[in-house]
């Protein structure tokens, strides 16, 4: 290759990267623009800590962050241990024919749309939570448990290539050493895939976080702060849904934009969150 | 001196996604001694010594047959039989490998890492086997200041000897060595020699090497590969 050509292509992806990232800083710059009359007429902040009572004038999304908040963290709880614990299936305990055959499964499940789960989970769940518990059959259960399958396969493809990149000679030393796998994967395996697991992690929150639809078919969508895993629940995500197909005219409307920008730097914060965990585990075994 | 057979390989052969690697190998090594293992690169003498800890069974697409026999409590075993603990077998049978490969972790915590994974938690019994192993491998003086320092810190001729000290910690029969010099200068070579003429009273040792100089320093007895049914001794 030239060194024209290796310049080009350095550009080419330059631009592609530049492109990529500037999307998402446009994006933020987008819905602060739409959102600047709440913003300058100094609404936003009370949008954010008030209650949602159209009839009354108030349009606060504080129920909604509740509600996004307790559906992502109670599908991450439901999810991780399920996800860890395929993930060390796949990669070191099980028989290498299941282990390969498993891993296929997974990957197969990435690419199952989420309204599919919305079906299972509102013609299977449902009506079991509802036969369990006696109420609450659209509610953050059953939505926070849908989501959990929904976000594993991310999370177990991405703590498998973590498994993966532990190198060889770290393997090689403890298999010589008479090591279990068990005590492979427990002393060796994960405290190396700590980055790994907290990637995973925090891509499955983002994910969960922004889903929509599992919310709006599963959590009833109810406009109040949930106090338990049975109640139904509406999401920043869902209530951007449902007002936005309603009308294009009301303050309700306008109020999505504060949901938006809700929503995004939500995103952000737990991202840095979860990469802040990340830098203190960040030492030496 | 009448010597035991501490290993005997029978009919080895061992394949890797189907090119035959070794063929046949039927071999003794007596016990207390250093065998070297010498040939050309890529002629099976590294795979040679994985069938005698059995670690070539993590590897896919291989297989082997033939029989490993070696002498424990003072009788003949078959390493791949029923009654062959894979972990046990791997205590008694040390192994460092070609480039040193000391784990993410301290000094001590790499020397304590063999005993820890045989369920010894006494933390005096732990102290006292980390010494001697260090000192068996000759690093105890350079290193006893600065034990919780990484182990990957360490030059590579030191992180060689921490391998050494490693796999001598759980007391082995056995020590494989897979070509343990061939990263290091001459010095930090020579010191791993002389450390392994010293561990022979101990323990039966098994090298490969490239080097015809070092071989003929060390080793009681050579086997040439491709192993042709002919030995050197």
């Amino acid at each position: 290759m030239t060194r024209f050509q290796e310049a080009i292509c350095e550009k080419l992806l330059l631009s592609a990267a530049w492109t990529s990232g500037s999307i998402v800083v446009f994006i933020f710059a987008f819905m602060l623009f739409l959102g600047l009359p709440l913003l300058s007429g100094g609404h936003f902040f009370s949008l954010l800590t008030a209650h949602w009572a159209p009839q009354q004038g108030s349009y606060g999304i504080l129920p909604m962050m509740a509600g996004s908040l307790f559906l992502a963290l109670l599908g991450l709880l439901f999810s991780f241990p399920l996800s860890l614990g395929c993930a060390c299936f796949i990669s070191v305990l099980g028989p290498a024919k299941l282990r390969f055959l498993l891993r296929k499964v997974v990957e197969l499940m990435t690419g199952i749309p989420t309204v599919i789960y919305g079906f299972v989970g509102l013609f299977l769940l449902v009506p079991l939570v509802r036969d369990i518990f006696g109420r609450g059959g659209l509610s953050l259960l059953s939505a926070s448990l849908m989501l959990a399958l929904l976000i594993a396969p991310t999370m177990i493809l991405f703590f498998c290539d973590s498994f993966d990149r532990v190198p060889r000679s770290y393997l090689d030393a403890v298999d010589a050493m008479g090591g279990s796998k068990v005590q492979k994967l427990l002393y060796v395996m994960l405290p190396n895939s700590v980055h790994g697991i907290a990637a995973g992690i925090t891509i499955a929150l983002g994910r969960a976080v922004g889903d929509t639809l599992l919310a709006l078919m599963l959590a009833g969508n109810a406009i109040h702060i949930p106090h338990s895993c049975l109640d139904s629940a509406r999401t920043l995500t869902s209530h951007i849904g449902l007002v936005f197909s309603a009308d294009f005219e009301s303050l309700e409307f306008k109020a999505i934009f504060a949901c938006g920008i809700t929503l995004y730097l939500f995103t952000a914060v737990l991202v840095l969150v979860v990469r802040g965990i990340n830098h203190r585990l960040r030492r030496p075994l | 001196m009448f010597e035991l057979i501490k290993i005997k390989t029978e009919n080895l052969s061992f394949s890797y996604n189907g090119n035959r690697i070794l063929d046949n190998v039927s071999l003794e090594f007596r016990e207390k001694t250093i065998t070297a293992i010498v040939g050309p690169s890529g002629i099976g003498k590294s795979t040679f010594l994985l069938t005698l800890n059995r670690l070539w069974e993590t590897v896919p697409q291989s297989s082997m047959s033939g029989r490993v026999k070696i002498r424990f409590d003072g009788k003949m075993q078959d390493i791949y039989g029923n009654g062959m603990s894979l972990t046990g077998l791997r205590r008694k049978v040390g192994m460092v490998f070609q480039a040193p490969n000391p784990l993410p972790m301290s000094i001590f915590k790499n020397i304590a890492f063999p005993l820890k994974l045989a369920g010894i938690k006494d933390r005096r019994t732990i102290d006292e086997n980390v010494e001697r192993a260090l000192q068996q491998a000759g690093l105890w003086m350079e290193v006893k200041d600065r034990l919780n320092d990484s182990g990957l810190h360490l030059s590579g001729g030191q992180q060689q000897r921490l391998c050494i000290a490693r796999a001598l910690v759980l007391q082995p029969e056995v020590l494989l060595l897979d070509e343990p010099t061939s990263s290091l200068d001459d010095a930090s070579a020579a010191v791993i020699e002389e450390l392994l003429v010293n561990l022979k009273d101990n323990c039966t040792l098994i090298v490969v090497s490239h080097y015809f100089d070092q071989v003929k320093r060390i080793a009681d007895t050579v086997f040439q590969f491709p192993y042709n049914g002919i030995s050197q001794q």
